[in-house]
């Protein structure tokens, strides 16, 4: 009886969340792995009840075992997801130690300064970086180092053949890692700001310098944070595709160093040819992979411990 | 999600609905077919409906294009207009209303036509390029009006330009009716050919006998930019093969479709004759490495028609592959940057005339043709076209509603409305009969004077435009222009030849960019489409690659031997990236696995501790 009770409560206020979560998150799942086994392009609904067994992940896996950009593509997702994890979460949390030190009247300003990549609409944000690193001589980036004399000729930075690989992944690294630092930054900064002070007043009369408190009491105690932000921002960055197709649509990077698996989803569904079954395929081999790598890392940074019930010694 | 449940509301309230809609009682007189006669036929789908108790018809006509293209619509609307005129007149009393739903991008309209249809909500005319008719034909989209084309085919259709019929059909049977089209010429820039030297009088009829071919545009260009009269020798559209480039094809006598298998083609020969071509111009220095990324409003028309670098201006090419509407787009955009003034400003339509000679894309080789590309707009007639009237799901109902529809489609090619809209828009008029029109002077002037016949609705939403636009010189252009339509191409109307011009593209570029030979690049393309999983069923490829080819007789290669020096170096430079990919990937996996060991081992110390 009274677990009976206990579990039509628990049902009771959870249930517009799992409603919520059936509706967004379980049914468009469903529904993408419905459609991987249909031949369905064009939107011609009347395909969707059509089956063709396992042809679009055949189809995939030749794309990706015998096309000369099959390979690009998942070389190109591994280094941006790679490295922009990287400077999305050591960035983040240089940017909250650095806010964390200095002045709160000066660290306000300057951590707003950080969210206006996140807060400026895509297009803008595109188009800033289209003229930044537009090859002509009026292009942001040519303009200033022509100015002082660095470079003769205008570059066209993320297409230029004998810059690539590296000119065309930078950027998409550099872009997505403006937009995604800030994130960390704000989660670190509160995680330290919530620590109780006289850890640090002690670590302080105690004459600690301050590498020794950022290392010895900050970076420990937001460790959680640390798991939270690597974790949410590897699955964020595996799937993200917005800020990529915005540089290759407008030619900033070179279209085989500057698509990763999520774009080559988008494009295939949505693109010049609307192949939404070989999409839908290659969307569930992602979420596959993005499910495995966010166990992995979970299990690996030991997340079970932080949903631990306290032991109680209260 | 939106679009599942909005069908389900709408089977539920048909569901609901069916019982309350009365039995339908169709006048025993069958509905009458086309005879070619379209006074005669307008009477009779009027008469019939009006027996069967209709008295308004209602379609929409979904458009797209550029402000200036507003007929496309206007087309359909003006029908409209005369068919009540004509049943006024004859004491009919039904009305056709017409609503317009017009959407600036030709590619967002479609995509806006195809979601729709599912929940018929789409127009019943759709006016659009003619490169989805094989889509929207094969999914059963589109009406097939095959049988009443041949009713009208000597009173109506026989005069439309060839080409673009054909154009209209899929698997044999007509799905569209031509709406406008364009050219694609090749520019030549009148002051730079003085500059060098060279009278052009009688060029355009050397081209067109094939005389003037493509190994003679490179001398030219080579000669243009050798005697400092031109920054550039040729320049050409960015982004993509399709359509401006697929051109060359064609000029080496290439095809791109098989009619007897239905497949795509990529004829080898012809297509590594164009890679070579692009190759041996770009290797000269005489078009841009980078010309695929370069931008229209910035660089590429600035270059086509400006003044030369050292004076002052903004570069300057000799050739230039582009399109009729080129010719008014310099009057009204800033291409140009005025050396005397520093200032950027449209070019005035005498200075366009003065400026520009232009003739057909010539020959690849000596006995090839001349050619050009054109992609037409069609009318369509959906394949649900009537389904807001009453007793839709009669056939009955159905076949008045849709004869209805193609004779609108009929009115709406009249030749006046052709010419005026290729008047206004810039386009090529698609039959002889609006050609003519553009040389007729009475005809001109009336335009000017705003005299035609047109109801007051379209005249008022289309006089500003003439005001702006009926310049004798553009309309002097747009009739000597139009010859080119008998010589033109297009590209196949298939599902997949968007996807196939894409790896064109790739080609290219990477061509141009000397990161392959012509040679790898038809590699590359062999390659691109065999793991394609759309491609690799419905691309044939034919001939091979011919060995020691080259665009100019054995001779003259040997000036430029030290630029064609480059391009083996700089295939190493992709295998030295292709290499740093993979150092990359190396050092990403190792810099993860080091992260995650430093993680795991932060995080294990503290709970030991």
């Amino acid at each position: 009886m009274k677990l009976g009770h206990k579990l039509s409560n628990a049902t009771f206020f959870l249930l517009p969340a799992i409603i919520l979560i059936a509706a967004f998150y379980i049914l468009p799942l469903i529904v993408t792995t419905w459609i991987s086994f249909t031949p369905l392009r064009d939107w011609k609904i009347s395909q969707l009840t059509e089956f063709v067994e396992l042809e679009n992940y055949r189809a995939l896996y030749k794309f990706v075992t015998t096309h000369p950009l099959g390979s690009l593509v998942l070389k190109t997702t591994i280094v941006f997801v790679v490295f922009t994890l990287i400077v999305n979460v050591l960035g983040g949390l240089l940017l909250a130690i650095a806010t964390y030190v200095i002045e709160e009247r000066v660290s306000l300003g300057f951590r707003l300064l950080w969210l206006i990549p996140r807060m400026t609409p895509l297009a803008v944000f595109g188009l800033i970086w289209y003229y930044f690193f537009y090859g002509s001589p009026q292009g942001t980036l040519n303009a200033f180092l022509l100015k002082l004399g660095l470079i003769d000729q205008p570059t066209f930075w993320g297409t230029d053949p004998n810059l690539l690989p590296w000119s065309a992944w930078s950027i998409i690294i550099f872009v997505n890692g403006l937009v995604g630092v800030s994130y960390g930054m704000i989660i670190f900064y509160s995680a330290f700001k919530s620590l109780p002070p006289e850890l640090l007043i002690a670590a302080k009369v105690d004459g600690a310098s301050t590498w020794q408190i950022v290392r010895h009491i900050l970076i420990p105690m937001a460790r959680w944070h640390l798991v939270f932000v690597t974790v949410w921002q590897l699955l964020s960055l595996v799937t993200s595709y917005t800020h990529l197709f915005v540089l290759v649509d407008w030619r900033i990077v070179d279209e085989w160093y500057g698509t990763t698996w999520a774009l080559f989803v988008f494009t295939e569904a949505f693109g010049t040819v609307k192949n939404q079954g070989l999409a839908a395929a290659a969307a569930v081999i992602l979420v596959i992979i993005g499910s495995l790598l966010g166990l992995l890392t979970l299990r690996i940074m030991r997340f079970d411990k932080i949903t631990l019930e306290p032991k109680g010694d209260i | 999600m939106t679009t599942r449940t909005l069908a389900a509301l709408l089977l539920l309230a048909a569901f609901i609905a069916a019982p309350l809609t009365a039995p339908i009682t169709v006048n025993a007189q069958t509905v009458p077919d086309l005879t070619g006669n379209w006074e005669q036929d307008v009477i009779a789908i009027g008469q019939w409906l009006q027996s069967n108790g209709i008295s308004t018809v209602h379609y929409t006509v979904q458009a797209a294009g550029d402000p200036n293209s507003v007929m496309r619509m206007y087309g359909i609307v003006e029908a409209a207009y005369r068919i009540n005129q004509v049943w006024q007149q004859n004491g009919i009393n039904v009305q056709i209303q017409v609503d317009t739903n017009w959407e600036s991008s030709f590619q967002k309209q479609y995509d806006n036509f195809v979601t729709q249809y599912e929940l018929g909500q789409n127009g019943d005319f759709f006016v659009n390029s003619y490169i989805y008719i094989a889509t929207l034909a094969a999914d059963g989209r589109l009406l097939d009006i095959t049988q009443w084309v041949q009713a009208y085919w000597n009173n109506v259709f026989s005069d439309f330009y060839t080409p673009l019929m054909e154009a209209a059909k899929y698997q044999g049977k007509y799905y569209g009716i031509p709406q406008d089209t364009e050219a694609r010429p090749l520019y030549i820039r009148k002051d730079v050919a003085q500059c060098m030297g060279w009278d052009l009088t009688g060029l355009d009829e050397k081209v067109k006998n094939g005389q003037f071919t493509w190994a003679d545009v490179f001398q030219k260009a080579k000669e243009a930019v050798e005697k400092g009269c031109a920054d550039y020798g040729l320049i050409h559209r960015k982004g993509s093969a399709h359509p401006d480039l697929i051109q060359f094809i064609f000029a080496f006598g290439g095809s791109l479709y098989d009619p007897n298998t239905g497949k795509l083609v990529v004829d080898r020969e012809a297509v590594y004759k164009w890679l070579a071509t692009e190759a041996a111009f770009a290797d000269a220095g005489l078009l841009p490495r980078n010309i695929m990324d370069w931008d229209w409003a910035t660089q590429i028309h600035p270059t086509i028609v400006g003044e030369k670098k050292s004076a002052g201006g903004t570069g300057n090419t000799l050739f230039d592959i582009g399109g009729t509407w080129y010719w008014t787009e310099w009057q009204t955009k800033d291409y140009y940057l005025d050396p005397q003034t520093g200032q950027k400003r449209p070019l005035t339509p005498e200075e366009v005339k003065n400026k520009f000679y232009y003739t057909l894309f010539p020959a690849g080789e000596p006995g090839k043709q001349p050619v050009t590309l054109s992609q037409p707009f069609m009318w369509m007639i959906a394949a649900n076209a009537g389904k807001d009237n009453p007793n839709f799901d009669n056939p009955d109902f159905k076949k008045a509603y849709q004869e209805l529809a193609f004779l609108m489609v009929v009115e709406a090619s009249d030749p006046i409305i052709n010419a005026v809209h290729s008047v206004i828009s810039a386009h090529v008029p698609v039959r002889k009969a609006a050609s003519a029109l553009l040389k007729n002077e009475t005809f001109i002037n009336k335009l000017r004077n705003l005299q035609l016949p047109f109801s007051q609705e379209v005249m008022n939403a289309i006089a500003p435009i003439i005001q702006k636009t009926a310049d004798p010189i553009n309309i002097e252009f747009l009739a000597n222009v139009s010859y080119m339509l008998e010589y033109t191409h297009l590209a196949p109307s298939h599902p997949y030849y968007s996807k196939l011009a894409d790896v064109f593209k790739q080609a290219v570029d990477r061509v141009l960019k000397g990161q392959m030979t012509p040679e790898q690049a038809i590699q590359f393309i062999e390659s691109s489409v065999n793991a394609d999983p759309d491609l690799s069923g419905n691309v044939e490829f034919t001939g091979s690659v011919p060995t020691g080819w080259s665009l100019l007789p054995a001779t003259q290669t040997t000036t430029t031997g030290t630029e064609t020096g480059t391009s083996p170096t700089t295939t190493t430079t992709t295998t030295t990236t292709a290499g740093g990919g993979n150092t990359a990937l190396i050092i990403g996996v190792i810099v993860i696995i080091i992260i995650i060991i430093a993680a795991y081992m932060a995080v294990r110390g503290k709970g030991q501790a």
